[in-house]
């Protein structure tokens, strides 16, 4: 008899996650946390699928009140929504070449208001620009206003093919083909830091310098990056010891394509070319293991979830999956029909929201989300399930607390 | 074993009013296995006694069919459904990826992807053949016949070239796909397609490839440009692989030439065909092979009159094809990104096919 090939789901934790596919389409996957209804499934679809739409780079700030993910699109536009609802709040063309990096700051600063936001893009021939863009409210134009930027040159030649912004959003980082990694402070906007290729090999042989991926090690801490290589390495770069790396990691034989660090510190996550991911724990350069799941196409992002031990991968095979850190098994996939670009996760959702209910209607339905909703506050177990959770949560804030009470002692 | 059991029952059935002894004593017998006993003699006779039940039972159930049958036709009813046997392909895994044809995100794809162009009928493909570094004996002759069987291709010799070289020399003299025949120990084992200027590389493994001298009474084929047959591309991988084997063809197949060339996937196996097809009178098939009986001919005549049969001749090659990988952008083996690769632990079930 034929065995069903839909994967076993092992308890998804309640996630909600937004994937970014080449069409230009936006597809918002949601988990719902509970005993029954834990399989992820597509809750809506954002855009018209339109090819010149591809979306290219994509950061959200996923705060409290009004999350907003900013998208860049191969046409040059870039694309300021609300990662609640997909509206449209603001939008502007980009001069100046593809777009290759972005990000949304989180931390709003003190002289704008809060109905504006800044954004750093980096475009594939160097050309860095921090923008703020004003938000209109209203979904329907989008008069936003183009603030006098700033535009500087990350770098004169090569093509800039990835970038990241540490955890306090001080300090940027560029890489890219024929482009050393290089590091600029943000606020005085100059280059402090800038890596040096590796020395030629045993057999005299120089690797020309392709970084595909870049990431901050530590969210705290700026001087240890991880980046990823288009000769299958996963260096480790301290810049307040050397220029040169580190520690570097060879993995097969395929380009390393994302890099992720996990929230301790330590262990970095990375995916490949040819679908492989696998965590490497940076202080000894040891691989601690593969996630080993019939991921047959490229990855091309990842992201750890903040709080449950999970991450998420998407890649060219179409499929968005969700990865057990501990054991390393493959927790669902959602096959998502094109080729996918970019993946983030919004952590606000919690999965309460709505009941158990909705794992039996079809999530598109969207009277049948309706009932659910009506329906949320006469069920019981849900409620008493994030009672405990938050009990859960609590605990540990306490434990946390003590720990640094002792600290604080010693 | 289902067997056995049902005539378990029947046994038991029959023998009810009998002495309990009895039952238990047959019952007993029928479990034998005649591989469990060790005296030839009587195991062969168990064995011979088994087998004409077996035997006298499927001529028993294809009776009761045919009678079924027979008399639903007659009382002008439905015919009883005719039983679909289980093969591997029809009890397939379940699979979220084959394509539905109600889904635009699907069109939208498509008319995005690097083939539209072609397939549109906007660009003539061109396609240049080439083969590995080293060539002899089967492969020459493969690529003469492929030759034959795709219009406007062009062979060039390999010579020292990279690839990636060729694949820029291709794209500057507007070729629109790159055959790469490749030969080990001078057998052709592998077909690398590389769609340009962009798209994807599909690497092949070739087998049981059979040239057109070695094809009994095969024929010639034509000038005229064949039409094209894609069967069973189901998935999203098939379509896009589908696909890719669509843009190596003209899109305005010569009906004159009666030329077919088929790809037939089946279990990830696709399977290359070259046919020529001719429609025939049946009157005048019969009298030629009926030398005897013409009188019965002429009466029948009047009835088969009018009616065609269509024959096939082919005229080779004939070859299968299995996908390996299927690679984003042109060829690279370093830096290269796959859309698809087969690894061996996506191996799970062997109802579980890709394309």
């Amino acid at each position: 008899m034929p065995r069903s090939s839909t994967v076993e789901c092992g308890g998804c934790p309640p996630f909600r996650a937004l994937s970014f596919d080449v069409l230009g389409l936006i597809k918002v996957i949601e988990a719902r946390g509970g005993q029954q209804g834990n399989t992820p499934k597509i809750v809506e679809r954002w855009g018209e699928p339109d090819a010149s739409r591809c979306i290219v780079a994509v950061s959200i700030n996923d705060r409290q009140n009004n999350p907003l993910v900013a998208v860049g699109r191969k046409n040059g536009e870039i694309e300021l929504l609300s990662a609640t609802n997909g509206d449209r709040r603001a939008a502007v063309i980009a001069e100046g070449g593809a777009i290759a990096s972005m990000h949304l700051f989180k931390k709003e600063q003190s002289e704008l208001s809060s109905r504006s936001c800044t954004l750093l893009t980096c475009t594939i021939n160097g050309k860095a620009m921090l923008r703020s863009i004003e938000i209109t409210n209203s979904s329907s134009d989008s008069n936003s206003t183009d603030d006098p930027s700033t535009t500087w040159n990350v770098c004169s030649a090569g093509t800039i093919l990835c970038s990241s912004v540490d955890g306090n959003e001080k300090y940027a980082l560029f890489g890219g083909k024929g482009v050393e990694l290089n590091m600029w402070d943000l606020e005085k906007r100059d280059k402090n830091w800038s890596a040096k290729s590796p020395p030629k090999n045993n057999l005299d042989i120089f690797t020309p310098t392709w970084f595909t991926s870049a990431a901050f090690l530590d969210k705290d801490d700026h001087r240890k990056v991880v980046v990823g290589t288009n000769s299958h390495q996963v260096r480790l770069y301290d810049i307040s010891a050397q220029r040169r790396p580190v520690i570097s990691v060879d993995f097969r034989e395929s380009p390393i394509k994302a890099v992720i660090g996990d929230l301790d510190g330590n262990t970095i996550y990375f995916g490949t070319g040819s679908g492989d991911l696998a965590s490497v724990d940076m202080r000894t350069g040891k691989i601690l293991g593969c996630f080993v799941g019939k991921c047959s196409g490229s990855i091309r992002s990842i992201v750890r979830h903040p709080e449950f031990p999970v991450i998420a991968s998407c890649g060219l095979d179409g499929y968005l999956r969700v990865w057990d850190l501990k054991s390393r098994d493959l927790l669902s996939a959602v096959f998502l029909k094109q080729q996918l670009t970019n993946v983030v996760l919004d952590t606000n959702f919690s999965g309460e929201e709505p009941t158990s209910a909705a794992a039996n209607s079809s999530p598109n339905d969207a009277n049948a989300v309706m009932e659910n909703q009506d329906e949320e506050d006469t069920l019981g177990p849900v409620k008493r399930k994030k009672s405990s959770k938050d009990n859960k949560q609590s605990k540990k804030h306490r434990k946390s607390k003590k720990k640094l009470e002792e600290e604080d002692d010693d | 074993m289902g067997f056995k059991r049902k005539r378990n029952d029947k046994e038991g059935d029959d023998d009810a009013g009998e002495e309990v002894r009895e039952v238990s004593h047959t019952v007993k017998k029928s479990h034998v296995l005649p591989s469990s006993i060790k005296n030839k003699d009587q195991r062969s006779a168990v064995y011979a006694k088994i087998k004409q039940e077996k035997k006298r039972d499927k001529i028993k159930k294809t009776r009761a069919r045919d009678a079924a049958e027979k008399k639903a036709l007659e009382l002008g009813e439905e015919l009883p459904p005719k039983k679909v046997p289980r093969t591997i392909e029809n009890t397939r895994e379940l699979d979220e990826t084959v394509c539905k044809p109600d889904d635009e995100e699907l069109f939208a794809g498509h008319d995005a992807d690097e083939f539209s162009s072609i397939i549109k009928r906007d660009s003539i493909p061109k396609i240049l053949i080439t083969t590995c570094r080293f060539n002899s004996t089967r492969g020459p002759a493969f690529i003469s016949e492929l030759l034959s069987v795709i219009p406007n291709a062009h062979y060039f010799k390999r010579g020292t070239y990279d690839l990636k070289k060729i694949v820029e020399y291709a794209n500057n003299k507007d070729f629109t796909s790159i055959v790469v025949v490749h030969t080990n120990r001078r057998e052709p084992d592998a077909l690398v397609i590389i769609a340009l200027p962009e798209g994807p590389t599909a690497h092949f493994k070739l087998s049981k490839l059979v040239l057109r001298k070695d094809i009994k009474g095969h024929g010639n084929p034509t000038g005229h440009t064949p039409e094209l047959i894609l069967n069973n591309f189901t998935t999203r991988l098939g379509n896009r692989v589908g696909r890719m084997i669509h843009s190596l063809f003209p899109q305005n197949p010569n009906f004159k030439g009666r030329r077919v060339v088929t790809f037939h996937n089946q279990r990830d196996f696709i399977f290359f065909r070259h046919h020529r097809y001719i429609f025939e009178q049946k009157e005048t098939k019969q009298s030629d092979t009926k030398g005897k009986k013409v009188k019965e001919a002429k009466d029948e005549k009047s009835t088969f009159k009018g009616k065609t049969i269509a024959r096939l001749q082919e005229c080779g090659p004939r070859f299968t094809l299995k996908l390996r990988s299927l690679q984003h952008g042109t060829f690279d083996t370093k830096g290269g990104e796959y859309e698809w690769v087969h690894k061996a632990e996506m191996d799970t079930s062997r109802r579980r096919f890709f394309l």
